[in-house]
């Protein structure tokens, strides 16, 4: 709904400006540009599918052999500059989303002034930047991996936000240090008829520090996440007195708190480099607290660019005793163990895991680039890992290699 | 001339009868104020990290298209970026809305055209093409 809104607002801005400005044809008022990926993905684990990102529903292993579904998406943007201080912007992305569907998404709308060369305030929907590649984490070109690390990136699987953002860029010296904050909402839809997950009353800042080839960023964020589809379930939990109560008190995700912290740091003088961040999480519902890291480094030989990195996330709580079904009478254990059985199994889907990535990057093309890699993970015990779609005889924990063909552009 | 810029020709023409690529410099008008700065924030300037030289002025910088020489060699030279790399970098600030890369010119005279008439820009040029509308900017 306040997607839609958004989007409407951008393009009256947009079109009110353009019959202003009809006459004035000494600078371009709309820039077109887009992105895209074209992926190819098999994993060695045929009972789940591994999907790169928990909103996807299919991928590869189980669904397909060979899956297109897990990396491609094509982009589109539209950028106008109404003056030399207002400009607004629209990007739009088809990609797999949770129902199935390759229905365009609006992933940035937002009207842009510019106060000053380094001060800026952005209505309407923005990515915030969490981690270092949180705001172009789609666009695969930018990045030498196939996809960014999902062990960090996937502790928070939805960063944009419907609402209000602004940057301050300071110079000291050959310093660069940009402040971002952001407050707003978002819906995000979930796989599996998760229905909807809001997050409300959100609220993040980011500090961006450049020196050269290094970069550093430090990000907090926080809101309130309440997933409708799963509060019958606790509300279930509560009939069972205190201890059904203290159950659902720890797990119902209803506007719970959920906050992350983000550090991260890049060094990249251009022949090599090398990146790391960590993330942690605490989310006061079902998804616990999680934390992850990664390092990854990579050298650049003419066009090609091979890379390494390793991944770990963890988190607790993948299991839970639940009602002590032996203290209930005869006629509630049967509900009782449903209801553990359901707990349990919404638990185990939690991400514990590392991977260890090795790849190659090939610049064949101006705008275009070809990456091959191999992805050797080790799913922690009791986790489902990252995977969906899981069938019967799908064991918790376990080995899956993941063997990923990308071609990314821009244009 | 000035003695740099001799010293630079020589250089120049010396590494151009070995067959190498041209030294590529840092130039700014010669009726602008701005005589020096470091590497690091001229690249600032043309990658949009920056829009004001030290002293507070605006700076405006000029690409030389897409596929030059010149430009190849002065962000491998001065940045250590590969062109692959320059578009990633652009990239991902056209798809945050943050910006745009900067204007760009067909070759080394252009630059030095828009530069003399333009005095808060900065381009770079092949410098074999030094002249008196346009001086090199030092950098330490």
């Amino acid at each position: 709904m306040s997607s839609n809104l958004t989007t409407i607002s951008v393009l009256a801005v947009a079109l009110y400006a353009a019959g202003a400005h009809a006459e004035d044809a000494a600078a371009p008022m709309f820039s077109f540009s887009g992105f895209g990926t074209l992926g190819l993905v098999h994993s060695s684990e045929d009972k789940a599918d591994f999907t790169g990102s928990v909103l996807k529903p299919h991928g590869a292993g189980y669904s397909r052999n060979w899956s297109a579904e897990v990396d491609s998406r094509i982009a589109a943007q539209v950028t106008a500059n109404l003056t030399p201080q207002l400009s607004a912007v629209l990007q739009v992305i088809s990609e797999q989303n949770a129902d199935n569907s390759y229905r365009p998404q609006v992933e940035w709308a937002n009207v842009k002034y510019q106060f000053t060369p380094d001060f800026s305030v952005r209505v309407g929907r923005a990515v915030q930047p969490a981690f270092l590649l949180s705001e172009t984490r789609k666009v695969a070109y930018t990045y030498p991996w196939v996809r960014p690390p999902m062990e960090v990136y996937h502790l928070l699987p939805v960063t944009a936000n419907d609402g209000l953002d602004m940057s301050y860029r300071l110079h000291i010296g050959e310093w660069v240090n940009t402040l971002q904050a952001q407050v707003g909402r978002k819906n995000t839809e979930l796989i599996n008829n998760g229905g909807i997950a809001e997050a409300r009353n959100s609220w993040g800042i980011s500090n961006t520090t450049e020196y050269g080839p290094l970069t550093t960023r430090i990000a907090y964020q926080k809101s309130h996440v309440t997933v409708a589809s799963m509060n019958s379930l606790f509300n279930a939990f509560r009939q069972f007195g205190p201890q059904g109560d203290s159950i659902a008190g720890k797990y119902d995700p209803d506007a719970k708190a959920y906050t992350s912290l983000g550090i991260g740091a890049s060094y990249e003088p251009g022949n090599w480099f090398v990146m790391g961040e960590w993330g942690g999480v605490n989310t006061h519902s079902f998804i616990g607290k999680r934390s992850a890291w990664y390092v990854s480094g990579g050298f650049r030989v003419g066009e090609f660019t091979p890379y390494v990195t390793y991944a770990q996330v963890r988190a607790d709580n993948l299991s839970d005793p639940g009602l002590t079904v032996s203290a209930l009478p005869p006629f509630l254990a049967g509900e009782a163990t449903g209801l553990n059985t359901a707990l349990n199994s919404i638990l185990s889907t939690k991400i514990a895991q590392n991977t260890l990535t090795i790849g190659g990057r090939w610049d064949f093309n101006k705008n275009t680039a070809l990456k091959l890699q191999f992805d050797h993970i080790r799913i922690g015990a009791g986790s489902t890992g990252a995977l969906v779609n899981l069938q019967p005889s799908f064991q918790l924990g376990g080995k899956v290699n993941v063997f990923s063909a990308t071609l990314d552009f821009v244009f | 001339m000035s003695s740099i810029g001799l010293t630079l020709v020589g250089l120049a023409l010396s590494l151009g009868a070995s067959g190498t690529a041209a030294e590529v410099v840092a130039v700014v008008s010669a009726k602008s104020p701005v005589v020096t700065l470091s590497k690091n924030q001229v690249v600032d300037i043309f990658l949009g990290k920056a829009s004001r030289f030290p002293d507070g002025r605006l700076a405006v910088p000029v690409d030389q298209d897409e596929g030059s020489a010149a430009r190849d060699e002065f962000y491998a030279t001065f940045a250590g970026k590969s062109p692959a790399q320059l578009k990633a970098h652009w990239s991902k600030i056209i798809f945050t809305g943050r910006g745009q890369p900067p204007i760009a010119v067909p070759n080394s005279i252009d630059v030095k055209k828009y530069v003399a008439a333009n005095p808060n820009s900065m381009g770079y040029i092949d410098s074999t093409q030094l002249d008196a509308s346009v001086r090199v900017l030092v950098t330490k």
